[in-house]
């Protein structure tokens, strides 16, 4: 087992840009998608009609405010103007009409809230509508938990189910097993050698996130890490049983869209329990799902082993189960 | 080691590559599996190494029952390609399929050496194999078939695509290894490979059509040519294309 795990990092040490490609690979997508969707300092266009002047002088800090003398239809209105808010005072509160949920009336919303908090708290209530009405309540800024998971699954997946495919086909594993090696070594020594791979991949990948990015972290950035590390583990193991049912590269390459991005969707971007037919359920039998829910709740709601432990050990579980499936299918290699 | 193969036959999807194939191959000799390719030659041998099952019959090394797992340790097995870590250097793909018969790096040591000496690469075995001819990793893939000093060889087309003054150093330290007593077992589908053998067997449609000493088939030929033997098939069959 040693010396197969010996024998990945010596390959990796010789194949310098594989390994650079699994190392800063994934920052350079993390770095990409921070810019995408972080803070641009997007300031936003506000509407307002028949609102006292204290509001607007206050609201002129936060956005760039444009004043009505009459009340516009809202639908029309924002889209015409590209707008982003129209706000309007009545005897039930204050109105803030948006056009739909995005980041632009994300950022509205906030300087509307800036707004009345520097004005302390006013009797009126604010009534937020808006346009057009979406499912959920995604806002993208806090889903970087989803794309850490995802990210640092998909290279890793590739990587194994890759190396695994060449092994078949160049030989090497019959030649392998053609020695008294026992096939739990084989998958042992695979697992660990990759996962290795994998561990030091998911600690670059965190601690750039969170130092380089400045990622918002609630919990602990260490449980981060050794979830993301149980995620790159099952990673590997679901490339190495993926790699099975490939008959050649290509086809391991058409198996990561039918493995990856199923489990995108349960990997917490879509709130799972409004999946409808019961298909939400499926979650359980995605790797994904149990990595990213235990960050989620360690980096958005700042839980701790205590609370997260159920997914912790579905993780464990998963891998377990999988490196079993894998024993076994290299029986099709040698017969013991 | 004596290896006993007792009616094995085999086939892939409708057809039958292996037919109620029995051969004895004795402990101490060179043993040559002669066929045209596509024969089943190296079918056979993966059957006789345990590496796929056999819909029939039986396969006995040195009297232990194959499939076995710790029979591998006595086994070298050298594939028909090359089947080397491409990213390693020679010495690493050595030490890792050292590694894998848990030879102690000692012993590994000396015996690489040793090895790289043999099939000339010892001033390279630091290269990475991608780097490599295909000559050389011909000759790469002999020495780690030979890293753990097995006792029966299973050398498939080992010498193709090497040069003949090397082939004839590998020829002579194979015999070297059959008088200290290593069984060996070679395939080749090279006609003159076969004077430098002790047996041989013709693998044809599935059958072995002869089976004798080299001696003595080539006695029965008329003009000493082996190749003749594959016209002197004294069952023969509706040639099986096998495409």
């Amino acid at each position: 087992m040693l010396s197969i795990i010996k024998r990945i990092l010596g390959q990796m040490k010789n194949d310098k840009r594989s390994l650079g490609l699994l190392l800063f690979a994934p920052l350079l997508i993390l770095t990409l998608l921070f810019f995408i969707l972080g803070d641009s300092n997007y300031i936003p266009q506000i509407a307002v009609y028949d609102m006292n002047e204290k509001f607007v002088a206050e609201l002129e800090n936060h956005a760039t405010v444009i004043l009505e003398t009459e009340k516009p239809e809202a639908a029309d209105y924002l889209e015409a103007n590209d707008v982003d808010a129209l706000i309007w005072a009545d005897s039930a509160g204050t109105h803030i009409e948006l056009l739909e949920k995005n980041s632009k009336s994300v950022a509205a919303l906030e300087a509307i809230q800036d707004t009345t908090q520097a004005l302390q708290p006013t009797q009126n209530e604010l009534i937020v509508d808006y346009v057009y009405e979406t499912a959920g309540d995604n806002q993208l800024d806090s889903l970087s938990y989803v794309f850490l998971g995802v990210i640092s699954f998909f290279f890793v997946f590739i990587l194994s189910g890759m190396s695994f495919v060449r092994e078949r086909f160049g030989q090497t594993l019959e030649r392998m097993l053609m020695t008294p090696i026992r096939r739990v070594d084989v998958i042992g020594g695979y697992t660990l050698g990759y996962g290795l791979l994998a561990a030091v991949q998911s600690v670059v990948i965190i601690l750039y996130a969170v130092y380089v990015l400045q990622l918002q972290v609630e919990g602990s950035v260490a449980l981060c890490t050794f979830v993301m590390i149980l995620m790159a583990f099952s990673a590997v193991s679901v490339g190495a049983l993926v790699s099975i049912f490939a008959n050649n590269e290509l086809q391991l390459v058409q198996f990561i869209p039918v493995i990856i991005i199923p489990q995108i969707f349960f990997s917490g971007l879509i709130p799972i329990d409004t999946i409808p037919f019961g298909l939400g359920n499926l979650c359980y039998l995605t790797p994904i799902y149990y990595g990213c829910t235990a960050l989620e709740m360690i980096m958005i709601q700042g839980k701790g082993v205590v609370e997260i432990w159920p997914w912790l050990a579905g993780s464990v579980v998963f891998i377990g189960v999988l490196f079993l499936a894998n024993v076994t299918a290299l029986k099709k290699y040698r017969r013991l | 080691m004596e290896t006993i193969v007792c009616e094995v036959s085999k086939s892939f999807k409708q057809q039958q590559v292996l037919n109620q194939i029995s051969l004895t191959i004795e402990a101490g000799r060179i043993f040559c599996l002669l066929g045209a390719s596509g024969s089943g030659k190296t079918t056979l041998l993966r059957i006789m190494m345990g590496a796929i099952p056999a819909d029939g019959g039986s396969v006995t090394i040195g009297g232990i029952a194959v499939p076995n797992r710790q029979l591998l340790a006595l086994i070298g097995y050298m594939p028909q390609n090359e089947a080397l870590y491409e990213e390693l250097s020679v010495w690493e793909n050595l030490k890792f399929f050292s590694g894998l018969q848990r030879l102690n790096w000692k012993t590994f040591a000396a015996e690489a050496e040793v090895l790289l000496q043999i099939v000339d690469m010892a001033a390279c075995k630091n290269k990475l194999v991608r780097d490599c001819s295909g000559g050389m990793k011909k000759r790469i893939s002999l020495a780690v078939a030979l890293i753990h000093k097995p006792k029966l060889l299973l050398l498939d087309e080992p010498t193709v695509g090497v040069d003949p003054v090397l082939r004839r150093k590998i020829w002579l330290y194979l015999k070297q290894l059959r008088n200290q007593g290593t069984t060996i077992l070679v395939t080749t589908h090279v006609m003159d490979e076969v004077s430098q053998c002790d047996d041989a067997a013709l693998l044809r449609n599935g059958h072995i059509i002869a089976k004798d000493t080299v001696k003595n088939l080539i006695d029965q030929t008329p003009d000493g040519n082996i190749e003749e033997l594959f016209f002197m098939d004294k069952h023969p069959e509706k040639e099986v294309i096998s495409c």
